[in-house]
């Protein structure tokens, strides 16, 4: 009888055998599949089940994450003052926008950067505790750009606001009105969190309040973009600030029919330099130079500027592409030439021409810092818990849009529109810059604009304001970013 | 010439191992004691007290059991207990961990003025049974006497078993009855294998499970001549005397019957593999696994085509392809799987009328056959959480897991532990059974031999099942997993399963009895 127990003592480690071979293959092969398989709630849980770091600006602790008492989520994320900062930090809810989207890895404490220092404690299995996010956002700034927005902006409309450090590219401020609070969406809402956020996904009308109207929305900039054009125009047609430029009526050459400008008296009244058709806005000066030059030229050499591409401000945080198109594809999928008329109008910011606050505020910024634009960030330092530094911003050129004497040259046109012209209303109140108000069709009000620069003699802050409202941009742009900007200087 | 166990009792030392037995002993406990630190130092950043509790009791429990090893069965084989023990231990350490996580949500639950959680894990309980299933141990060792001594109470012996051979059957069959009873019995998880005794659930068939192998080892002592050599040979395979064959289909069948009836395949399965061992090792004769084999594969095959067994085609279905059940699958006539999860409109249209299982319900009105493969897949998610090195005890989220302290407890330890702990798991169950399999070729009693083979190989084959299910290697069926599993049944018949290894190993490696020797002249007794 010994030898048939031998051969049962073979196959039963013949299951042993196959069982391990099972096993490994299940915990070593499959392992990554089953981790990233989609039914697998584990994947979507595990984000909760560690506090994730704290975002903070200003030395003003912003978000945290709190045990919420519960097994899942085990951590929830609370938002102080939500709705003001939501366009930069976002929202986390196991997904996440923005800085919580940009920096997951080291707010969730997985980065390389962490889990090489941390190495003994991967070993051992315990997980490395995230890490901690400044933001170079001015939080009262912030929140004075949110309270003048919410105050500037028609019922049911959108305003955005945008304040860059002109040396270094930081952002201090990216407010937009309306807004959504990341509290409603944090994990610890659960089932209600997601309800609500489809809900705000949907939104009402133009409103999308997931969508941020800083970075995340373009409008027409209107007038705005003259500051674009004349640059263009500086390198391409040779003007200078006071070079005369036709200021008189323009017949545009398609449909025959005048463009208008706001005013013929002053500046407008049929020849001015530059510098005047400027500050007072002549539509018909930069209708023709557009015209001149053709919308490739303004299509090209807006491009300096940042239009045409997701400016990146983070790893995987990019903003809304700016655009000023050569042509457009309509519903049916047909492209449409922008033609002559079409052309004449973008030369003022209008036709298809689309801005985000944030690429203005980059125009402005290239005129305030002769002429370099300086890319935009909004992550100043990334510390450990243990306060040992894993990131710190180094500004970077984002590029050269035009020369320095060029930018000295808009930079004074642009106080001009204050001391002179369309802006007279915010003299003495530090800013310079230029006024838009882009018509958004027949029923919708204005796009105002007022994009310019702070302090007036020695520019240090570049900004871009944007409320949808009747009225005109150095009406209501004006005083918003005049506001703001008393708010950033005071530091 | 000498068989292999006359060639491994010339070469055993015949020597007391019972300082290795102590050491590893030692080792066993450290090891435990490490595990409950370790969920201490995870969770709540220091030693926990249950260390003391759990890890102390168990420490002094195995000491216990350790000293009566020692004394009455000194030449017992070193490894059985000390591997007992490290599986008990780190399955108590697991169910620690778990009931730590599953307090937390009695306390949710109390606090929102909810339910409590029906089935949980439960550490003082497990505890407890630890210490009735060492105590059983103890209490084994002490009644199986030496097999020299015949008329010892209980002793095994090929005359004791014979004695008692159809009254252990008998007592068997009626075990494996019971939870079908109306009144005792219960159903649970979908098999009905429980009977409520008080306050206790008892898993019968586990305790069946072994008086089967007495039961078998008895009958097949006393028939495994004539069953070997005598029969018909067709083709290559002799068959059996329908008079050696009759009895044994009796019980086979009537235990297939049962099974099949309480819906617990994996039970049906290890009692088949226990019969066809068995019969293999009494006769040496191939023939009787073909037969065995074939029958079961006729039982099965027919077991499919019943229209109340759906519970064991779905087991295949979702073995097949699990993907396509998750949280409710519909097999329809097509053989097409048809979602019917709690995202589909038709399952939230019954869930909207009350239904209690609206998958269930909706998989009626599309015609198909519904099975879940919910609880499998998420053991195996569980399992790819663990990975290589695992996440660590107390690090993981084994709660995640269904059942993640009975059925499912391979599952959560492959969590924690990864796969070096799984490897390490599996290792010490191979390791016993391969020495109880070294006992039955050392013991020097027929009934022996099978009875500790067959006891090696039961164990061999219930941690192939409910491992295997688990991890996808086999359809997946319910079993305890011997010593991690929560549940008093399946530690107390564990427990008494190593002490008759223990016993055996004992009796087979002690050295042979001394000649007595002449203390005088022989004494002359006159007939006349």
């Amino acid at each position: 009888m010994d030898k048939p127990v031998r051969r049962v003592a073979i196959f039963a480690l013949l299951l042993f055998f196959g069982l391990m071979a099972q096993v490994n293959y299940v915990q070593g092969s499959q392992a990554e599949d089953l981790r990233t398989d989609a039914r697998n709630s584990r994947q979507y849980a595990d984000v909760f089940n560690s506090p994730r770091g704290q975002i903070s600006a200003g030395g003003e602790v912003l978000v945290v994450s709190k045990e919420t008492g519960k097994d899942n989520p085990k951590y929830g994320r609370t938002y102080k003052d939500g709705p003001i900062f939501a366009p930069i930090t976002g929202y986390f809810n196991g997904n996440a926008t923005q800085v919580e989207r940009a920096y997951n890895s080291l707010l969730g404490g997985k980065d390389t950067r962490i889990t090489q220092q941390r190495w003994f404690d991967t070993f051992i299995g315990k997980k490395a505790e995230g890490a901690n996010v400044e933001l170079t956002i001015d939080p009262q700034a912030q929140r004075t750009a949110y309270e003048q927005l919410k105050a500037g902006t028609a019922q049911g409309r959108r305003g955005g606001a945008v304040v860059i450090d002109v040396k270094t590219g930081a952002v201090k401020v990216a407010a937009s009105w309306p807004s959504f609070d990341p509290n409603e969406v944090a994990p610890q809402t659960g089932e209600k969190g997601g309800k609500r956020l489809e809900q705000l996904d949907k939104g009402d009308g133009v409103v999308k309040p997931l969508v941020d109207n800083a970075l995340s929305q373009t409008f027409p900039p209107g007038s705005s973009f003259k500051a674009v054009v004349s640059a263009i125009g500086m390198q391409k047609l040779g003007l200078n600030s006071s070079s005369t430029v036709n200021t008189g009526q323009l017949i545009l050459p398609e449909s025959g029919r005048p463009l208008p400008n706001s005013h013929d008296s002053g500046s407008c009244a049929g020849s001015a330099p530059l510098r005047g058709a400027f500050a007072e806005s002549c539509n018909t000066s930069f209708a023709k130079m557009a015209l001149d030059m053709g919308i490739q030229e303004l299509h090209d050499g807006s491009s300096r500027f940042g239009f045409g591409k997701h400016v990146q401000l983070e790893p995987d945080m990019y903003a809304a592409e700016s655009d000023v198109p050569v042509s457009i594809k309509d519903a049916k999928g047909n492209t449409i030439e922008t033609g002559k008329d079409g052309t004449a109008r973008s030369g003022i910011g209008q036709e298809n021409v689309r801005a985000t606050p944030l690429q203005m505020a980059l125009v402005a910024c290239s005129i305030a810092n002769d002429g370099k634009i300086m890319n935009p960030y909004v992550v100043q330092k990334v510390r450990a818990k243990d306060q040992s530094e894993l990131y710190n911003a180094s500004p970077k050129e984002f590029g050269e849009a035009m020369s320095g004497d060029q930018a000295g040259q808009l930079e004074d046109m642009m106080r001009a529109v204050v001391s002179e012209g369309t802006a007279k209303n915010l003299a003495g109140r530090r800013v310079a810059g230029k006024t838009g108000t882009a018509e958004q069709g027949p029923g919708n009000p204005n796009a105002n604009w007022f994009v310019g620069f702070s302090p007036v003699e020695n520019p240090r802050y570049a900004f871009a304001v944007m409320v949808e409202a009747p009225g005109s941009g150095a009406s209501n742009a004006g005083p918003v970013a005049a506001a703001i900007m008393a708010k950033v200087l005071q530091k | 010439m000498q068989s292999i166990g006359d060639q491994i009792r010339a070469h055993l030392p015949y020597q007391r191992r019972n300082a290795a037995s102590l050491a590893l002993l030692a080792f066993a406990m450290i090891l435990t004691l490490s595990a409950f630190a370790e969920v201490g130092l995870a969770r709540d950043g220091n030693i926990p007290g249950g260390l003391f509790v759990y890890g102390g009791g168990l420490a002094v429990l195995a000491f216990i059991a350790y000293f009566f090893q020692a004394k009455f069965t000194p030449y017992a084989d070193p490894l059985l207990l000390p591997l007992a023990v490290a599986l008990n231990g780190i399955g108590l350490a697991m169910i620690y961990r778990l009931d730590l996580d599953t307090s937390h949500d009695r306390k949710v639950a109390a606090a929102a003025g909810r339910k409590l959680l029906p089935d949980a894990a439960d550490a003082p309980g497990q505890l407890m049974w630890t210490f009735v299933g060492i105590a059983l141990f103890v209490g084994a060792v002490l009644i199986m006497r030496d097999t020299d001594k015949p008329d010892a109470p209980m002793s095994f012996t090929p005359k004791t078993a014979q004695r008692y051979t159809y009254l252990i059957g008998l007592t068997a069959v009626i075990l494996l009855l019971l939870p079908i009873v109306p009144g005792i019995g219960a159903q649970i998880n979908g098999a009905r294998v429980w009977i409520h005794l008080g306050p206790f659930s008892v898993q019968p068939g586990e305790f069946a499970k072994l008086l089967l192998v007495v039961f078998f080892a008895g009958y097949l002592v006393n028939k495994r001549q004539a069953m070997s050599l005598i029969g018909k040979k067709v083709g290559p395979i002799s068959l059996p005397r329908a008079r050696d064959l009759g009895p044994i289909m009796v019980i086979w069948f009537f235990c297939l019957g049962v099974l099949f009836m309480q819906k617990d395949l994996g039970t049906a399965l290890l009692f088949f593999g226990l019969f066809v061992s068995m019969l293999y090792i009494a006769t040496q004769r191939v023939s009787w696994v073909v037969i065995g084999v074939g029958l079961l594969a006729v039982g099965v095959f027919v077991a499919t085509l019943l229209p109340f067994m759906g519970h064991v085609n779905q087991r295949i279905d979702i073995w097949q392809n699990p993907k396509p059940y998750f949280d409710g699958g519909c097999l329809l006539d097509s053989g097409k799987v048809v979602p019917v999860n709690p995202d589909t409109d038709i399952y939230k249209k019954y869930k909207a009328q009350g239904s209690v299982s609206p998958g269930f319900s909706a998989c009626a009105e599309l015609g198909g056959e519904y099975s879940d493969s919910a609880q499998l897949m998420k053991g195996l998610f569980a399992l790819g959480q663990g990975g290589v090195l695992g996440t660590g005890l107390g690090q993981g989220e084994p709660w995640r897991t269904p059942l993640s302290f009975s059925d499912f407890i391979f599952d959560s330890l492959g969590e924690e532990l990864g796969l070096t702990g799984l490897m390490v798991l599996l290792l010490i169950y191979a390791l016993i059974v391969q020495r109880g399999m070294k006992t039955a070729v050392a013991a020097r009693d027929p009934f022996l031999k099978l009875f500790a083979g067959g006891v090696s190989f039961v164990l061999a084959l219930q941690v192939f099942v409910i491992v295997g299910g688990v991890t996808r290697l086999i359809p997946l069926t319910g079993l305890t997993t011997p010593f991690l599993s929560q549940g008093g049944s399946s530690l107390m018949a564990n427990w008494i399963l190593i002490a008759i290894l223990v016993r055996m190993s004992h009796d087979a490696r002690k050295p042979a009895p001394q000649a007595i020797q002449d203390e005088g002249m022989t004494q002359i007794v006159s007939t006349r």
